[in-house]
């Protein structure tokens, strides 16, 4: 049996319509009814937040514990994917409610309309206060608040106190220090600073601390107003003090085939004397054999340097925003407020720390001077008598091309493939085409 | 009676798949030619800035460093690839024991995902923990800068693509060669060809278009080479072992420079399209004289 063609057209078109409204029907009855638990979204920048991020998965679980009517549901990717997914979805204005992104990125978006500004939440919260007064200007443009820090950024040199010690070495304090170190480690053949390139360019902590040392604050707003230059002659002896620890063999032969994770390895498996990195290592380092002999430097102190040479850097991270759309929302935006509330309350900050992450707000944490040795060192080098902090991390005052040129032009001296100079004239030149 | 042929039949006949094809091929490669006329940093509104990304992409020395280590291994990858598995594929195709499982074998590293071949050569090239450099140790010779340094890199990253894509090359030459009529092969043998005169005038001409397939193959797969660079050196040092699809990967997503990633895309689909039709056009042309 044959049917004329107008109605095989009309049969077919009946069935998709039909498969079509199935299908809306299905989507709208998966959407969150009005009395049931609001649902706020949380996108990270780690691929698996529970392993990679235990500070952040354990204040979720402790907040939606508290919050029974609230559900995060926690999102990531690595931090490329992450930033890829966040333009598509401030495109089609579909971002998550609370997510980190690049403090670049978040200026962006809120000129775009795209964040909210989280001031007078903040302040209704009470929680502007509970802020060093730096994170907050940090993370202002303007009038607005854009952004409030997912943890804090310490960092340093770990260094192994037992390989010092065999080797009859003191732990440095100023740089000719750390150069003689590095020349007696080599002749017995052992990396005196553990690094690694590899598919982790940024790894590179503690020589952005050094660009502070090298009066970076002061002249960072000249740099990229065009009335200064990254190539100046403060910044062309920092690399020139890199490239002395290079020559000096301070650095494993494999620096540039070498992950951060290797890095990490190599100084926990007590084959490196000093591991460049932040607080955020301390829960590896606390797991591993080294973690009776280890301690946290700032950093060393410069001769040559400019301005003041007691400084650690800690600082906020990158920050956690808050998508426009919920405040459009008002269940959304009290469940928001109540996240943030939480987690920067003194609970909240109590687990970071019990999780190896510093506190961002002024609470004073309680840490275990056995089972968190190593963090306990790293909280005790910030605190020390006398040292300051920068206000934030040189590469996080500029745009993720120059920092990126900032991280190549001290891998590309510290892999001998790059000269002082041609390191600060490749900044200079991203500064320039931006 | 019902004609199938009629115009409107065949257009809806095709229609699926033209409409597939345009939403996946099409419009991707559009919009991102359009997005490479652009300044996007991913968020906020692209500016249109006419050919300014592609005038950038001809000053940077690291672009052009990713085109040179490209064509090296794309030099290399092809002249060793092809007749190297042209040769195995002969080889292996002999009635001999074992010659089924060192097929499979040889094939093993098409199967392994790049990632993992990376992964894998890491620990084999790595000049301070990698095995060759522990045998040259024991054999009292220098340790060599196989990857991570500034000349070898893409020579090694060569020998992995080898080493990966010998196999599937030698299973199309092996299929190829089964498929070649056995009365010609006979007929040849007959008129007293020896085995070289055999390989020269019958099985390698009638084999040209399996030629034409495993080469356009292996220049294409070149040109989409990503893994193994991100894997063994990620890009470094200060991306001198980039190749074009890393560099672009850094350009758009590391960099967040999306509109200058888009230019350096469009230059590697039209590389990798004029490489391709020039040596298709040469090979017909070789085989029309």
């Amino acid at each position: 049996m044959s049917f004329p063609f107008t109605i095989r057209v009309a049969a077919a078109v009946i069935a998709a319509s039909a498969t079509m409204g199935g299908l809306a029907a299905c989507s709208s009855s998966n959407s969150s009814p009005s009395d049931g638990p609001t649902t706020i979204s949380l996108s990270m920048q780690n691929p698996d937040v529970k392993t990679a991020d235990p500070a952040t998965w354990a204040i979720v679980q402790a907040f939606e514990k508290e919050n029974p009517n609230i559900k995060v549901e926690v999102t990531g990717e690595a931090v490329a994917e992450h930033l890829q997914k966040l333009s598509i979805a401030a495109q089609s204005d579909t971002l998550p409610d609370v997510f980190w992104v690049y403090k670049s990125n978040a200026e962006e978006m809120l000129q775009g309309g795209k964040v909210m500004n989280l001031g007078p939440v903040l302040g209704d919260l009470g929680l502007t206060n509970k802020f060093p007064k730096s994170t907050v200007s940090n993370f202002t443009s303007g009038d607005a608040v854009y952004g409030v820090p997912y943890q804090g950024l310490l960092t340093g040199l770990w260094y192994n106190k037992k390989i010092l010690q065999d080797n009859g070495l003191q732990v440095p304090t100023t740089f000719d220090e750390l150069l003689a170190v590095a020349k007696k480690l080599k002749e017995k053949g052992i990396t005196t600073i553990s690094d690694g390139a590899n598919q982790s360019s940024f790894s590179v902590w503690s020589f952005l601390t050094d660009l502070d040392r090298f009066g970076y604050a002061d002249k960072v707003q000249g740099i990229l107003k065009g009335t200064q230059s990254y190539d100046n002659p403060d910044f062309v002896h920092l690399y020139e003090h890199i490239a002395e620890l290079r020559d000096a063999g301070a650095f494993a032969s494999n620096v540039s085939t070498q992950t951060y994770q290797q890095a990490v390895d190599q100084f926990t498996s007590g084959k490196a004397a000093m591991l460049d990195a932040g607080v955020w290592a301390s829960s590896a380092i606390q797991k591993s054999s080294v973690a009776g002999s280890v301690g946290f430097w700032a950093g060393p102190q410069f001769k040559d340097g400019v301005g003041s040479q007691n400084i650690i850097m800690n600082v906020a991270s990158a920050p956690l925003v808050v998508s426009a759309k919920v405040s459009k929302d008002n269940a959304k935006l009290a469940a928001v407020k109540k996240f943030l509330a939480f987690y920067y309350g003194d609970a909240a900050q109590q687990l970071l720390v019990d999780n190896g992450q510093p506190p961002v707000t002024t609470y004073k944490p309680k840490v275990d001077a056995t089972a968190q040795s190593a963090l306990k060192s790293a909280l005790d080098a910030a605190t020390q008598s006398g040292v300051t902090s920068p206000e934030s991390q040189p590469d996080l005052l500029v745009s993720t091309t120059v920092a990126n040129a900032m991280y190549d032009s001290i891998y590309g001296v510290i892999q001998n493939q790059l000269s002082p100079k041609q390191a600060v004239a490749l900044v200079q030149q991203a500064i320039q085409s931006k | 009676m019902v004609w199938i042929s009629s115009r409107w039949k065949i257009l809806a006949m095709v229609a699926p798949a033209l409409i597939l094809f345009t939403l996946f091929v099409v419009y991707p490669v559009a919009y991102s030619l359009g997005f490479s006329f652009t300044k996007f940093r991913g968020f906020g509104n692209p500016d249109f800035i006419g050919f300014d990304n592609y005038g950038a992409l001809g000053q940077d020395p690291f672009f052009w460093r990713a085109l040179q280590n490209t064509l090296i291994i794309l030099v290399v990858g092809v002249v060793v690839l092809v007749p190297g598995s042209f040769a195995l594929a002969l080889l292996l195709r002999r009635k001999v024991a074992g010659a089924g499982l060192l097929r499979a074998l040889v094939f093993g590293p098409a199967i392994i995902a790049p990632i993992l071949v990376g992964l894998i050569w890491v620990f084999i090239l790595d000049p301070k923990i990698g095995l060759l450099n522990r045998f040259l140790g024991f054999a009292g010779l220098p340790s060599v800068q196989w990857i991570g340094g500034d000349t070898l890199t893409p020579y090694a990253v060569a020998l992995v693509f080898i080493w990966s894509s010998i196999g599937f090359a030698m299973t199309i030459f092996y299929a190829g060669r089964q498929l070649l009529p056995h009365d010609v092969m006979e007929a040849s043998e007959l008129d007293g060809a020896t085995g070289f005169q055999q390989l020269r005038y019958v099985t390698i001409p009638m084999m040209r278009e399996t030629f034409a397939i495993v080469t356009i193959l292996m220049i294409t797969n070149v040109f989409k080479i990503f893994e193994l660079v991100y894997m063994l050196t990620g890009g470094g040092p200060v991306h001198r072992s980039e190749t074009l699809v890393s560099y672009m990967y850094f350009t758009t997503f590391t960099n967040q420079k999306y509109g200058l990633g888009m230019a350096l895309a469009v230059i590697i689909t039209v590389l990798g399209a004029v490489v391709s039709i020039a040596y298709l056009a040469l090979s017909r042309e070789r085989k029309a004289s």
